[in-house]
């Protein structure tokens, strides 16, 4: 991973130490990190960074003028240039703002900081709503965790313009090499939690003896607070599960009832209360919610369990338990950080839970209608075609990120997404599904090359989300009467193996398409005459 | 004051990143590859900051040698 840190003052010594573990873009100077950028032939270019952290300094950006109408000219100037020059496949991360500087101090208007703060807050906060590819640096945070007594140093600013104390820079190079982490790393999905002990202190189903620690004092207060940091989780798309040995009576007692609990039944994605060992549970709901044992994490307080899980799972990732409940909370935020974080949350992600619990639903109503096609038939599935100009994000997120049900896995930045969008020669079909349980939100996409002699899909994608309905059928049949109703009378479609994509192999023959290529390294091509088709078996609706 | 001085040479060789040994009170300041300039405004600045030892800035930029900077330091 290539990285480079720009800034307006000097940050070579914490470059220097970036060095140590990264490869880092060795900046000429400081001070013209806008012009490094916008320059196509700088060294900055040549080197290549795929993240690039842009690290300011306001009060020289403003060149220390404290009025707000000239502040906002220098801040509107600074992202306006910024802006010219991003590229689609470089990260960026820009800094939040903290001002600094002594004559803040005897600024008579208290208010002032805060508000040239906001200045360059909000046009950062746009910046970054309208590039998907821009990110804010918690720049702000990191001075106000050490103080900016401590943060900040005169002596090195006048013999060399570094702003930055030893410590500061120190907690600077984490705090940039945590983002470089996280911009790497595959997020995990589910967490799976024990109850006793776990979630509340004390034993449930013993109330009458003692009960259970969870209230607004003392360690019931550590606890509620755990549930506190677990359900913001939820709401940033971690999918939660029980997997708790307990009487389900004593449990949804207190799920539903408790006036201190902070997590409802609702929140969770998945149960299993039970007496069965926890390993098998947890292969359970692996297989319930579609996902891959690497996606879980189990915290639960009981040591003999954690080993257990670790080594008959030992794909899922099983934290230390901390040892005193005044710890729970820091650490379920730090098992935050280390697993679940993302660079960036899209609205997706954030209704993601529901669709999962929703899912649950759906497995119950498959075991209890008995066949297969009556379960379909009860599910009533609606798809509509959406406008994927309005849903670029979505759409390259289901590009890049699918893995089990992708006919080609093809990749692509959603800058070129944004070109084929505008190409003629291309049609990009995105759908959108719902149910009785709920919306599934957009979960397939199908690119079609119309610049080949015959038709091409180039990208057939659906989320693991959906699949198993038969909705790719009705996806399918689809397009194909659209292309046919446009004057096309064939399309043709490829498999390309990989390593995750053999549940799809198949579909192009069981929709009825007869193999015309092998492609080197098992790829096969296919192609169908619209028109002598074969009905398909589905039920979906199409809106 | 003798302790102090440790202290000093000890903060100098983590910030240079060279092994404990290195650094004595007669290296001279162009003898040490990894003392640059930049290293240099590090030393002084942390000097200050964690061990509170001030070195007037105009006589900062101008060492040559640790014996000098201990002086300056008045250790």
């Amino acid at each position: 991973m290539k990285i480079a840190l720009l800034s307006n003052v000097n940050m070579n010594f914490v470059i220097r130490e970036l060095q140590e573990t990264l490869s880092v873009y060795e900046a000429e100077g400081y001070g013209n990190e806008l012009g490094i950028l916008m320059n196509p032939a700088s060294s900055y270019h040549a080197f290549g960074p795929e993240i690039t952290f842009l690290v300011e300094d306001l009060m020289e950006l403003l060149e220390h003028e404290l009025e707000p109408e000239s502040a906002k000219d220098k801040v509107e100037g600074w992202f306006a240039n910024l802006e010219g020059c991003i590229k689609a496949d470089v990260i960026y991360y820009v800094s939040d703002a903290y001002l600094w500087g002594t004559e803040l101090e005897v600024v008579h208007d208290s208010g002032r900081k805060e508000a040239l703060e906001r200045i360059w807050q909000e046009r950062l906060e746009h910046c970054v709503s309208s590039h998907a590819n821009m990110r804010i640096f918690p720049y702000r945070h990191l001075i106000e965790e050490i103080g900016e007594n401590q943060a900040f140093s005169s002596k090195m600013w006048y013999m060399g313009r570094i702003l930055l104390s030893g410590e500061a820079q120190k907690s600077l190079c984490d705090c940039i090499r945590q983002r470089v982490e996280l911009e790497m790393r595959v997020p995990k999905k589910v967490l799976l939690l024990d109850l006793d002990n776990t979630l509340w202190g004390g034993l449930a189903g013993e109330a009458d003896h003692t009960p259970i620690k969870l209230s607004e004092e003392h360690g019931g207060l550590a606890y509620k607070n755990l549930q506190r940091v677990i359900l913001q989780m939820q709401r940033q798309g971690v999918l939660l599960g029980i997997v708790s040995k307990n009487n389900e009576e004593d449990v949804w007692e207190i799920l539903s009832d408790h006036p201190h609990m902070v997590l409802r039944p609702e929140h969770f994605a998945a149960k299993r209360i039970n007496w069965d060992a926890k390993h098998e549970n947890i292969a359970k709901i692996a297989k319930e919610l579609n996902l891959g044992l690497d996606s879980f994490v189990f915290f639960d307080d009981n040591p003999a369990e954690r080993a257990l899980v670790k080594e008959l799972l030992p794909q899922v990732e099983v934290p230390v338990f901390p040892e005193k409940p005044e710890e729970l909370a820091t650490a379920m935020a730090e098992i935050y950080r280390l697993f679940f974080e993302k660079a960036v949350l899209t609205d997706e992600d954030m209704v993601k839970t529901k669709q999962y619990a929703a899912n649950v639903e759906r497995a119950k109503l498959q075991n209890a209608s008995g066949s297969f096609e009556t379960y379909l038939e009860q599910l009533r599935i609606t798809m509509r075609r959406v406008e994927p100009s309005s849903q670029v994000e979505r759409l390259t997120q289901l590009v890049n990120k699918t893995n089990q049900f992708n006919l080609t896995t093809r990749r692509y930045t959603q800058t070129q997404l944004q070109q084929m969008l505008l190409d003629e020669s291309r049609r990009i079909y995105l759908y959108q599904v719902e149910d009785r349980f709920g919306d599934n939100g957009v979960v397939a996409v199908i690119i079609v090359n119309l610049g080949e002699s015959v038709p091409m899909v180039e990208e057939f994608a659906m989320s693991c989300r959906v699949m198993g309905k038969n909705i790719e059928y009705a996806i399918l049949d689809d397009v194909e009467q659209d292309l046919l109703a446009a004057g096309f009378d064939r399309l043709r479609g490829s498999y390309l193996p990989t390593a995750k994509n053999k549940p799809v192999e198949g579909l192009y023959r069981q929709l009825g398409y007869r193999r015309i290529e092998e492609l080197p390294e098992g790829g096969v091509v296919y192609e169908i005459e619209i028109a002598q088709a074969p009905k398909r078996v589905y039920y979906v609706e199409k809106e | 004051m003798y302790e102090m001085k440790e202290k000093i040479i000890a903060l100098i060789e983590e910030l240079l990143k060279v092994p404990a040994g290195t650094i004595t009170e007669d290296t001279q300041i162009e003898d040490v590859e990894q003392w640059d300039s930049l290293a240099h405004v590090m030393i002084i600045g942390e000097l200050e900051g964690r061990l509170g030892v001030s070195i007037p800035l105009e006589e900062a930029i101008e060492l040559t040698g640790v014996r000098e900077l201990l002086e300056k330091a008045g250790v």
